[in-house]
């Protein structure tokens, strides 16, 4: 076996560095990734030319090309008008709605970002859950995890797979077309949404039907039950209210009784709806809250207020038509997440109101301004849809509002959807670069006005690309140092001989668990000039073992540690201990599956 | 119906001055009794307890939290005593363990203290032995005082009112206790009831919690109890147990809520 050398040990050392600091957290996966890209020149692992060589890779390009290209399409509302035919194809059964879903979001996340697809249907699963009545927890988790599954389908799904060909380069090895995977992405998907129609009922939480009005996305009406039994009700206060108490504020009501005052009358007899919290409660007004039945009842006693029968003076400006309550999800890369709600100001700048914050299991009423806001947490907000359409438009917030407010471009359906399949001809048809085909794709929706250039740099998430770009460098590394080959043969000289099955199974597994730990993209890293090594050892093909770390690193449902689970677990009310028993299942499954169909197509 | 706290050193007429107070005022008087409840009610033997209120925490405090969790289960013990109103209290620590309370009446008494060592001294011990034990046993307070709460208990800032018994008379601080107890600053009115209840309410909560979490921060506001906590305390099912059972005994609990990965608010307990 080759002498371990001092440049081997020196990338070993930086590799459980990364390692370590992926798993600890204490700066951003994409800092990680930027922390290599620098150190690995300046300790003479790579020259400064592959130290930076990652920003002009292929995959760098073709995954800033997908996501320009998604956020094209999510502009012309396409994804979204996709809802109506599918529904009607699925009809009224469950089992149907979930299979008709499930895979109409997988197809689309095998041409975009898994969570760029997940969370452009949320707003949408949210409506058919309505709708349809299904328990929104009924729905989420196999179109979270078809999400995932769909990014296995083509060589663009997911950003370990676009990286996979430019981890193959240093080894001479043939890239990967386009279509090599869709039989097995295709396999994992239709596997996944089958375990959740016939094993759901066991894997999935069930929810109940109040859980449909969890989701009051269109509108609570004046008196009908909301998320957790809130109802809206008017009061008047007394006319001697302020002649015996301190002055009492909208934001001291909700202090104390955990009341939302969505409407009061100020002297002389202005309406105000979403009053700020510094409004004064005065003599002899109507106000309209929205809280507990009970708390609401003890604020009428305690401030010796009325309940009245009805929303009265109120009712045209809690008309249906007018205003409503909607629950808006934190989207991935939300300008809202770390700043608590209070910092994000929503009723000094949208004049709408804050409500409650569920986050996973938990209800928030109380002290809602000092919530720091996550990804995947569910604020409902009262408004008029003027003003919540203003908040919608301001971005980072999911929801879907009941009138076409939407700043879709539809007119440009046609454009968008044309430049898709130009795409892909010049890949199937031409054997066109991945990068150079998409980028056209991707520069045609600008020159079309799909979206404007601006909108396409906005669109594109520099974390990951920084996430992938510094990672390549120490890919690099491992294996100009020979590293790789060394790790590789040791592993190799502790087991012994293996067949390629077994060696292909053992290489998803690791991968999988390294998946759980660390991100995607740096497992693959990681994992794939290892496994190339190991299998050329081990005289197996190097490409399935390749391959097998591109697709077992999107096995990642056990936790809700990838985006797309964070991101619904929220809505869903999903506990971790939902995702252990569904996730686990279907992480197996996944491994028998991938590890089938490589054995039947490919022949290893 | 104010709440009156006399924090005293040893042998400083305190405690006259307390009795008398409650009895010009028709008050309740608290003490003893304070540790012999807290006892009762969290099963812990009252002489450990008053060690916890007495001594100076020892070096291995740090890591033992004993002090921090009896001393926990005294100030329950004590906002649910005082909660009501119409009391003196003149244990160790009240204008401390009440501090969060507007219309406590915080006294100190002192007195010079070659008076105290005559007052030691007539129960048989000698002048050296009687200035020795006074000396120590003001040095425990101040360290007491120091390592819990980080302040000096002669900081008269501590206090509404610090009496010297020397010139001026039992008869004369009594006077002037009751005269200040009446003013509208110490009246106990129906929000202040609440504020001292949703204290009671905090502390409680706190005592049930801190043995298994002694890093929780608890507030209580017109009932709505806020739990800061770690988000790995939060997801722990002992948390979530002590919680539930918590909740189930105290019916004034209108809300309940555990907030997360958020910095302990000053007033928290």
């Amino acid at each position: 076996m080759e002498q371990l050398t001092p440049d081997m040990i020196l990338v070993m050392v930086m590799i459980g560095i990364a390692i370590f600091l992926f798993i600890v957290e204490w700066v951003r996966v994409d800092v990680v990734a930027i922390l290599m890209m620098v150190c690995l020149p300046l300790l003479h692992l790579v020259t400064p030319k592959e130290a930076f060589v990652g920003l002009s890779s292929n995959a760098v390009v073709s995954i800033i090309a997908v996501i320009i290209i998604g956020a094209g399409l999510d502009k012309t509302g396409m994804i979204n008008k996709l809802v109506k035919p599918v529904l009607a194809v699925a009809g009224t059964s469950t089992s149907r709605i979930i299979v008709a879903i499930s895979f109409t979001v997988a197809i689309i996340s095998s041409f975009m970002q898994n969570i760029g697809a997940a969370a452009l249907f949320l707003p949408a699963i949210q409506r058919i859950s309505k709708v349809q009545k299904i328990p929104l927890s009924r729905l989420l988790m196999p179109v979270g995890f078809s999400a995932i599954l769909g990014g296995t389908i083509t060589l663009v799904g997911c950003s370990p797979l676009i990286l996979l060909n430019d981890l193959l380069l240093p080894f001479h090895l043939e890239p990967f077309g386009l279509f090599d995977v869709t039989p097995i992405g295709l396999a994992l998907v239709a596997s996944g949404i089958l375990c959740f129609i016939f094993l759901g009922k066991f894997i999935l939480p069930q929810g109940n039907t109040s859980e449909n009005q969890d989701n009051p996305q269109t509108c609570v009406s004046p008196y009908e039950q909301g998320a957790e039994g809130q109802c809206t009700y008017e009061l008047s206060t007394a006319d001697d209210f302020m002649d015996y108490r301190d002055i009492v504020r909208v934001g001291d009501l909700h202090r104390r009784y955990l009341v939302n005052i969505l409407a009061l009358t100020e002297p002389p007899d202005v309406k105000t709806l979403s009053p700020s919290p510094d409004t004064e409660i005065r003599s002899g007004v109507d106000l309209v809250v929205w809280g507990d039945k009970k708390n609401v009842e003890r604020m009428a006693a305690e401030e010796e207020m009325q309940v009245k029968a009805a929303i009265e003076c109120y009712d045209k400006e809690f008309d249906t038509a007018h205003s409503g309550i909607v629950e808006a999800v934190i989207s991935p890369r939300s300008p809202f997440t770390g700043r608590s709600l209070g910092k994000n100001n929503f009723n000094d700048r949208f004049r709408v109101t804050p409500l409650s914050v569920h986050r996973q299991e938990d209800v928030f009423l109380a002290r809602l301004d000092d919530i720091i806001l996550q990804t995947g947490d569910v604020i409902s907000f009262y408004g008029t849809w003027k003003r919540l359409e203003a908040l919608h438009q301001e971005g980072g917030l999911l929801f879907s509002l009941p009138s076409d407010l939407e700043d879709m471009r539809p007119e440009k359906a046609l454009w968008a959807g044309g430049w898709l399949a130009l795409s892909l001809l010049m890949i199937m048809g031409f054997d066109i670069q991945l990068s150079v085909a998409l980028m056209t794709g991707a520069l045609g929706m600008v020159l079309t006005k799909v979206l404007s250039i601006d909108e396409a740099y906005q669109s594109v998430d520099w974390r990951t690309i920084f996430l992938l770009a510094g990672l390549i460098p120490l890919g690099i590394a491992t294996q100009k140092t020979g590293t790789a080959a060394w790790i590789a043969n040791s592993i190799l000289h502790i087991i012994g001989n293996v067949q390629p099955i077994v060696l292909l199974t053992v290489i998803g597994i690791l991968s999988t668990l390294f998946t759980l730990v660390i991100s995607n993209v740096g497992a693959t890293v990681l994992l794939v000039p290892l496994v190339v090594n190991m299998a050329l050892a081990a005289h197996t093909d190097p490409r399935m073992a390749a391959l097998v770390v591109g697709l077992a690193t999107s096995n990642s449902f056990v936790l809700p540690t990838h985006q797309v689970n964070a991101l619904y677990m929220g809505p869903g009310r999903y506990r971790t201990i939902d995702f252990l028993r569904a996730g686990s299942l279907v992480s197996i499954l996944f491994l028998v599956v991938m590890i089938t169909m490589i054995y039947l197509f490919y022949g290893v | 119906m104010a709440i009156i706290t006399i924090s005293r050193g040893s042998y400083s007429m305190g405690k006259a001055v307390a009795e008398k107070v409650a009895e010009k005022l028709e008050y309740c008087i608290l003490s003893r009794d304070l540790l012999i409840n807290a006892s009762a009610s969290f099963h812990i033997p009252q002489k450990k307890l008053e060690k916890a209120i007495h001594d100076a925490p020892g070096v291995f405090e740090q890591y033992s939290h004993t002090k921090e969790v009896y001393l926990a289960y005294i100030r329950s013990t004590l906002t649910e005593m005082v909660a009501g109103g119409n009391i003196v209290y003149h244990g160790l620590a009240g204008h401390l363990l009440l501090n969060r309370l507007p219309h406590v009446l915080k006294v100190r008494i002192t007195a010079n203290l070659e008076s105290r060592i005559a007052r030691k001294m007539k129960e048989g011990f000698s002048e050296h032995k009687a200035r020795t034990m006074i000396i120590e046993d003001d040095g425990q307070r101040t360290k007491w005082t120091q390592k819990i709460y980080h302040a000096d208990p002669n900081d008269s800032s501590l206090y509404d009112m610090v009496i010297c018994i020397d010139k001026l008379s039992i008869e004369d601080a009594v006077s002037f206790i009751c005269q200040s107890a009446s003013k509208k600053t110490f009246e106990s009115t129906s929000d202040r009831i609440r504020q001292a209840k949703d204290l009671s309410l905090a502390c409680k909560a706190k005592a049930s919690m801190i043995e298994s979490f002694p890093e929780v921060g608890i507030t209580c506001e017109y009932g709505n109890l806020l739990v800061y906590a770690s988000e790995k305390e939060a997801h722990m099912a002992k948390f979530k147990k002590i919680l539930d059972a918590f909740q189930k005994e105290n019916v004034g609990i209108h809300n309940l809520e555990v907030h997360t990965g958020l910095p302990v608010p000053a007033n928290a307990v």
